[in-house]
């Protein structure tokens, strides 16, 4: 036997040991990412052929157009295969000399993806003819080959020679107009898991590529559209608490305004604020502005009744105190609801600031898409959901880093509140007072100047 | 209860130097004069009246303790002398000045002791000569020495959920004190505190009382306080509130916690007693209707 009883796991209502506290929070995020993996990496999906390199065929059985990325089973892909050589073997010119050269310029181009992703090429030169008439060169002359099989290479050495014929370097008026032989699409064979449940590695992989901007989303930059999202949020909040927290501070303090105002509020709660989305469209036009509009109107009514409702939990003993010192009502109001109710106050925002966050993916479709939606919407109606589970990872990680400061930072705020006595907040506070006693304290004392010893 | 067997005075005999001091207390100005003042309440069960034709006076400088049996509507009226309720009918007069709605010649000192928590003590302090018009610098000073009156110059600078129950009383004290009210009316301030530090807060109490120019009316429902801290008890009725007796307390002056077994002290707490739960009154109800669960012939006494 243990000389100390070890403490139960499952003791009810009791608190665990920090270990154990930390342990667990761990498991909370550990946990969910293990299923994850074990769902995605478990062999029960088949295998496809990822495209890297992409061709057109005149056959009836591919009608849509593919592009690298795309995903095949096997053998369909050796259909596709099997038809663009089909075609090559009766190249057919165009029914204008000008169509043939769009085609052949279109095949100059499908050798662009791969070459950017070998690093060969630079992304914003995929429409650089003179850049890839170098790269056909280079590649004929057989510098650079390894992901090009060799029956691409024997296509592109043909096609170089006849491109060469014509004219060494690229020029627009003097192209060719044969037809040139289409590239026999490439593809890699990979574990084809559903759409919606790429690999952790994957996500991760593309994540990064995405958030250097060096990957196919291209002119989609994520910490552009980040930033949009961000502005976005900050300004409806901003927008929001200037006009709902006086508001609720009038409900909570006087049963006037609540009678007057809250149950409607009430009633307008349960209008989903989306239904509003023409409207703002129509009163706000189609960029930024119904945006913040919508995380305006979405929060507003939360926070009136929330914080009309913490306005009101205030210890009315304390405003009993107060009157027999002789506040009058005014000063009620600045001196003891308002300091009275700021910690519950912050605490309540940074409640309702998520709660903005989950207006913002709605908001961002209004009108033109933009911010990180735009991503989300585009990547996700490709169903490349590896593209569009780093973006929600990313708003989900900014809303749950955002909190667990302010909450952190509310003990720094408010160092007579049970969080200020965590040490680190103490630490900051005092800090924080002599940095800038006049400002930070002044803001929440009012008429108060720092203690002097 | 005190055994009947004890042999006590009267509660009205009173030695030559306390029937001096009373008759000392009624020659100088009246501060309060309550005239009957009536409190009625619209509930969900019809109209309560909680109070009922109160009437009495305070002089300048006295001590009066008001008791009563719970729900007697002694919080009613000591909110009502404070300004926070409103009678429904009679008058008050503070130095024979009419009064309604608080203000700061009544000072306040409640059971919870309601401090500010987001100011320090000093801020505490200061806040109801803020509230008056008093300059920063002069609130400071005023407020410091009546925290170094309570003894809590250390803790000046600290935030009220870092102070004991008693230290957090005393703060309130200080901060009623500080705004020099005529009255300081007490709402059983030391009904949540444990035994020890209310005994240690009666005695401050006094000592305050001693040394400044206040006027105490003390709500409580422990007798023993009422007779240790005061000069006259003020006993109400229950159902409706009423003035049943207006007790000159016997016991004299300086107080001391040996005084507890004097014979006065019984006398006059005997007569509480009495006022509160009169004789024959709850002797029926108060028995629980207990079976016997145990075995026959194990009985304790």
């Amino acid at each position: 036997m243990a000389a100390r009883e070890q403490e139960s796991w499952f003791a009810v209502g009791r608190s665990l040991s920090r270990e154990r506290s930390r342990l667990l929070m761990l498991g909370s995020f550990v946990l969910p990412l293990c299923l994850w993996a074990l769902i995605a990496y478990l062999p029960v999906w088949d295998s496809q052929i990822r495209l890297t390199l992409s061709s057109t065929t005149e056959s009836d059985a591919f009608p849509t157009v593919y592009v690298p990325g795309d995903h095949m089973a096997s053998d369909r892909f050796a259909a596709f295969q099997e038809a663009v050589r089909g075609d090559n073997a009766q190249l057919t010119p165009g029914i204008t000399p000008a169509a043939t050269r769009r085609t052949n310029k279109r095949i100059l181009r499908s050798l662009a993806p791969i070459a950017v992703t070998q690093g060969w090429l630079t992304a914003d030169k995929e429409n650089d003819y003179a850049a890839l008439y170098k790269l056909w060169q280079t590649i004929a002359e057989g510098a650079e080959s390894a992901p090009i099989s060799a029956e691409n290479q024997r296509l592109i050495i043909r096609n170089w020679a006849a491109l060469r014929n014509v004219s060494p370097h690229y020029d627009s008026n003097n192209f060719l107009s044969d037809p040139l032989a289409q590239l026999i699409p490439q593809g890699q064979l990979e574990v084809k898991r559903p759409a919606f449940l790429p690999a952790p590695h994957e996500v991760i992989m593309r994540g990064w590529e995405d958030f250097r901007g060096e990957s196919e989303l291209g002119e989609l930059h994520v910490w552009k559209r980040y930033g949009v999202s961000l502005r976005t949020i900050a300004l409806g909040f901003f927008f929001v608490c200037i006009v709902g927290v006086p508001i609720a501070l009038l409900c909570g303090t006087f049963a006037f305004f609540s009678r007057l105002i809250e149950p409607f509020v009430d009633f307008f709660r349960y209008m989903p604020a989306p239904a509003f989305g023409t409207l703002l469209i129509a009163l706000f036009g189609i960029y930024d502005a119904p945006k913040v509009g919508l995380v305006f109107l979405g929060t507003l009514p939360q926070l009136i009744l929330m914080v009309a409702n913490t306005t009101r939990m205030l210890d009315p003993a304390l405003l009993d105190a107060a009157q027999t010192l002789g506040a009058n009502r005014r000063q009620l109001i600045t001196r003891v609801v308002i300091p009275g109710i700021l910690p519950n106050l912050y605490n309540d925002l940074r409640i309702l600031l998520g709660w903005a966050w989950t207006w913002l993916v709605i908001a961002e479709l209004l009108g033109v898409k933009a911010g990180l939606t735009e991503i989300i919407d585009t990547q996700g109606r490709r169903f490349h959901f590896d593209h569009v589970y780093p973006i929600i990872l990313l708003i989900g990680l900014t809303g749950f880093l955002t909190d667990q400061f302010l909450a952190w930072f509310r003990g720094v705020l408010f160092p007579y509140t049970e969080e200020g006595a965590s040490a680190s907040a103490r630490g900051a506070a005092r800090v924080l007072s002599k940095v800038n006693p006049l400002r930070l304290r002044r803001t929440f004392q009012p008429k108060t100047l720092p203690a002097s010893t | 209860m005190i055994s009947p067997e004890l042999k006590l005075p009267s509660y009205t005999e009173q030695s030559p130097e306390v029937a001096a001091r009373f008759a000392r207390l009624n020659q100088r100005d009246l501060i309060l004069d309550v005239k009957r003042i009536s409190k009625r309440f619209a509930s969900p069960q019809g109209a309560v009246t909680a109070l009922q034709d109160v009437s009495f006076t305070v002089h300048r400088r006295e001590f009066l303790c008001v008791i009563g049996a719970s729900g007697c509507g002694k919080s009613t009226l000591v909110r009502i002398l404070a300004g926070l309720e409103t009678a429904s009918e009679g008058e008050l007069l503070v130095d024979g000045k009419a009064v309604n709605g608080p203000g700061p010649d009544r000072g306040m000192v409640f059971q919870g002791y309601t401090l500010f928590p987001w100011l320090t003590v000093k801020e505490n302090v200061m806040f109801g000569l803020k509230m008056t018009g008093h300059r920063q610098a002069v609130a400071e000073s005023e407020a410091l020495q009546w925290i170094e009156l309570v003894g809590l110059i250390e803790s000046a600078h600290v935030y009220p959920h870092q102070l004991s129950g008693g230290m957090k009383q005393r703060v309130a004290i200080a901060r009623a004190l500080a705004n020099q009210p005529r009255i300081l009316l007490m709402d059983e301030p030391f009904g949540a505190l444990d035994a020890q530090t209310r005994a240690q807060m009666q005695s401050y109490l006094l000592q305050i009382w001693k040394q400044v120019d206040i006027t105490v009316i003390f709500i409580t429902h422990d007798l023993d306080e009422a007779v240790y801290l005061s000069d006259r008890v003020l006993v109400l009725d229950r159902n409706p509130g009423r003035v049943n007796e207006l007790l000159e307390n016997p016991v004299p002056h300086p107080r001391s916690p040996r005084q507890f077994l004097s014979p006065e002290f019984l006398a006059a707490k005997a007569r509480l007693e009495e006022l509160i739960h009169p004789p024959g009154d709850s002797t029926e109800e108060d028995r629980l209707p207990m079976l016997r669960m145990t075995p026959v012939g194990d009985e304790v006494y």
